[in-house]
């Protein structure tokens, strides 16, 4: 047993992870993704680029059919790639958890919230109905829902869309879990609503030294929630920084297209068009060669259909492209 | 300028059944609600889910009757005109591109539907869909595709053609954009900018993305529970939002820059309940300023520095 806890190790170190569906169809194409304690990081990118598949890869949820490689895949400097599927059970749920975005779909709605938040404890700790009980009762009251007595009693179908992500996030929290994976989870939510499950996951992330993998389409919500953030496109990382860092200078095309897309109230002259990208996401099929995103890009050349090098600028802002940042 | 639309207190509620033992509930979706939109404007209509915004599209599109005041389009008594001749002047835009296309139908077909609806066949008819399919900035071999062959963005755009094609004076764009990707959303938005402008088109633009609202809209409707809590100019509204729900709203818009952190909306936890409304002000449970009286009194609308708010406190 090693002496001193790798603390400076991240929680979550995965590299060069691949999945595949069937022959046709190369949804993640090689990325590494890390998380360390206390941090945010970002996976953020437009419907079928990849984001929610990576996420559900590093859980060893996916679906059969998917065959999913990696490099390396590391929970706290365990090998979690050929971990049997019932120690890979014992993990999750219990030192890693997800949330998803629609909460009606992932909660069972023929129990009651409170038998369901009890079932996590006592399946991975062997409690009783009872303790489970006054620990869910516990974390609904952490997370901010009033009477929590009278919700464990409730069916989810009794609760609103707020109050029932409030129970995914606490039922996650169950286990008292170091990696929270959250894939889109406020994106079924109102803005006011929005603001305030945000916040909660802040509050809880500091309170708890939670990592968490944020999957999201919203720049808004990326660049008021991330520490890191990395832009998904065709199954590639093509960009990866500090939120500060991407929002500041973006350095890869699209992403740059990304950002000029978002209408910023006050920012674009009403009548002044939205900067938009041409052309659809094409489909990538296993085999694909050079950059994903070339025939979409204004700035592309024939050496974007060979191997693209990955850019570092020495202070931690990556992005895969043939040009060196600073054009725009 | 002349209003395209014009809405007198209308209102619409719905009876929820309580099951077989318990008593039915009345939902009052829309309740007493007047605004107008000048022709070749686009009014925004904001609030969160259940606010009534939806019903509100319906009823001014004719879907469903109102059960108190009247809509006036072009003049006329909406309740007067019979389906045919709405169907000319006003059009709607749904949220869903895949489920307001019918998936066993071609493209052509889709967007010919409103003119055989009308008696208009043959040469012309084709001539017309070709047209509206190039204007939206679709190629020509889409139209023998079906729906489930196009990307959401495409379809979108079908479903604008096939409100245009009628050359209709007022579309109604009931979250428009919310079902697609940043990118795409973009693109349809400055479609929609486009086309208002070349067609002179008046816009009802029905959505909860602000940001969104305040790109395309001239003016701003804020909706709560049923009733319009504050009616402003676009500029106005965002600049100085009177009503202190629109101020929450706008302070929940997480736009992309870094370093402004998650803002404290306000507003608690107590979500509203549209079959169950509050007395007094409607709001008056999660307002951050409320006072004894606003629990008591009902506010009215009150024109303040050329816009319309309901508060007593504004």
């Amino acid at each position: 047993m090693l002496e001193a806890p790798l603390a400076h190790l991240p929680l979550l170190d995965v590299s060069g992870l691949r999945v595949q569906f069937g022959e046709t169809v190369a949804a993640v194409r090689g990325i590494d993704i890390q998380v360390r304690r206390g941090e945010t990081h970002c996976l953020v990118g437009e419907s079928g680029c990849g984001k929610s598949v990576s996420a559900l890869a590093v859980m060893g949820l996916l679906a059969r059919g998917a065959h999913r490689s990696a490099d390396q895949m590391r929970f706290d400097g365990q090998d979690i790639q050929n971990l049997s599927s019932s120690a890979l059970q014992k993990l999750r749920g219990d030192r890693m958890a997800m949330i998803f975005q629609e909460p009606m779909t992932s909660l069972n709605p023929a129990y009651t919230v409170g038998s369901q938040m009890a079932e996590v404890l006592s399946r991975h700790r062997g409690t009783t109905r009872r303790q489970g009980l006054e620990r869910a009762a516990e974390l609904l009251a952490r997370v901010g829902i009033t009477a929590p007595g009278l919700r464990l009693a409730q069916y989810p179908h009794q609760l609103s869309g707020g109050l029932r992500q409030r129970v995914m996030i606490a039922m996650a929290l169950m286990c008292d879990p170091e990696l929270l994976i959250a894939d889109e989870p406020t994106t079924a939510l109102d803005v006011t609503v929005q603001a305030q499950i945000l916040r909660l996951l802040q509050t809880l992330q500091r309170e708890l030294g939670l990592a968490i993998l944020l999957i999201t389409h919203d720049l808004g919500v990326v660049a008021r929630i991330a520490h890191r953030v990395s832009v998904m496109y065709t199954g590639k990382v093509v960009e990866t920084a500090t939120a500060e860092s991407l929002f500041a200078a973006p350095r890869h095309p699209y992403t740059q297209g990304l950002l000029a897309c978002v209408p910023i109230p006050g920012k674009i002259k009403r009548g002044d068009p939205l900067g938009s990208i041409p052309g659809t996401v094409p489909r990538i099929a296993p085999g694909f060669q050079g950059c994903g995103f070339r025939d979409r890009c204004a700035h592309a050349m024939p050496s974007c259909a060979g191997p693209i090098p990955l850019r570092d600028d020495g202070l931690g802002h990556l992005h895969l492209c043939q040009l060196e940042a600073g054009f725009a | 300028m002349t209003a395209a639309i014009e809405v007198v207190g209308v209102a619409r509620s719905f009876r929820q059944s309580g099951g077989v033992f318990g008593a039915d509930r009345i939902i009052r979706a829309v309740d007493g609600v007047s605004f107008a939109v000048e022709s070749g404007t686009c009014l925004g209509i904001v609030g969160e889910s259940g606010c009534g915004k939806s019903t509100l599209a319906r009823l001014i599109l004719g879907l469903l009757p109102t059960t108190a005041g009247e809509i006036l389009v072009q003049g006329q008594r909406l309740s007067d005109m019979d389906r045919r001749a709405r169907a000319r002047l006003i059009q709607p835009v749904f949220q869903d591109p895949f489920s307001s296309l019918n998936p066993r139908r071609h493209i052509r077909d889709i967007v010919a539907m409103p003119l055989v609806a009308q008696g208009i066949t043959g040469r012309e008819q084709s001539a017309r869909v070709d047209e509206m399919l190039t204007r939206v900035g679709l190629p020509g071999s889409i139209a023998d595709r079906l729906p489930a062959q196009l990307s959401g963005g495409q379809r979108q755009r079908v479903a604008i053609a096939r409100a245009l094609v009628l050359r209709p004076r007022i579309v109604v764009c009931d979250e428009p954009t919310s079902a697609l990707d940043v990118s795409v959303q973009a693109q349809i938005l400055n479609l929609l900018a486009e086309l208002q402008r070349e067609l002179g088109l008046t816009y009802v633009f029905i959505s909860h993305n602000l940001a969104v609202v305040e790109h395309i809209s001239d003016r701003v409707a804020v909706m709560y529970l049923g009733r319009m809590v504050e009616q402003a100019t676009t500029d106005d509204l965002f600049a100085a939002p009177k009503h202190p729900y629109t101020r929450a709203l706008l302070a929940s818009v997480l736009t992309p820059e870094p370093g402004l952190g998650v803002p404290d909306v306000g507003l608690g936890d107590l979500y509203p309940d549209p079959a169950n409304v509050p007395p007094g002000c409607r709001f008056h449970p999660r307002c951050p300023i409320a006072e004894a009286r606003c629990a008591v009194e009902t506010p009215a609308p009150r024109e303040i520095e050329g816009r319309r708010v309901e508060c007593l406190l504004a």
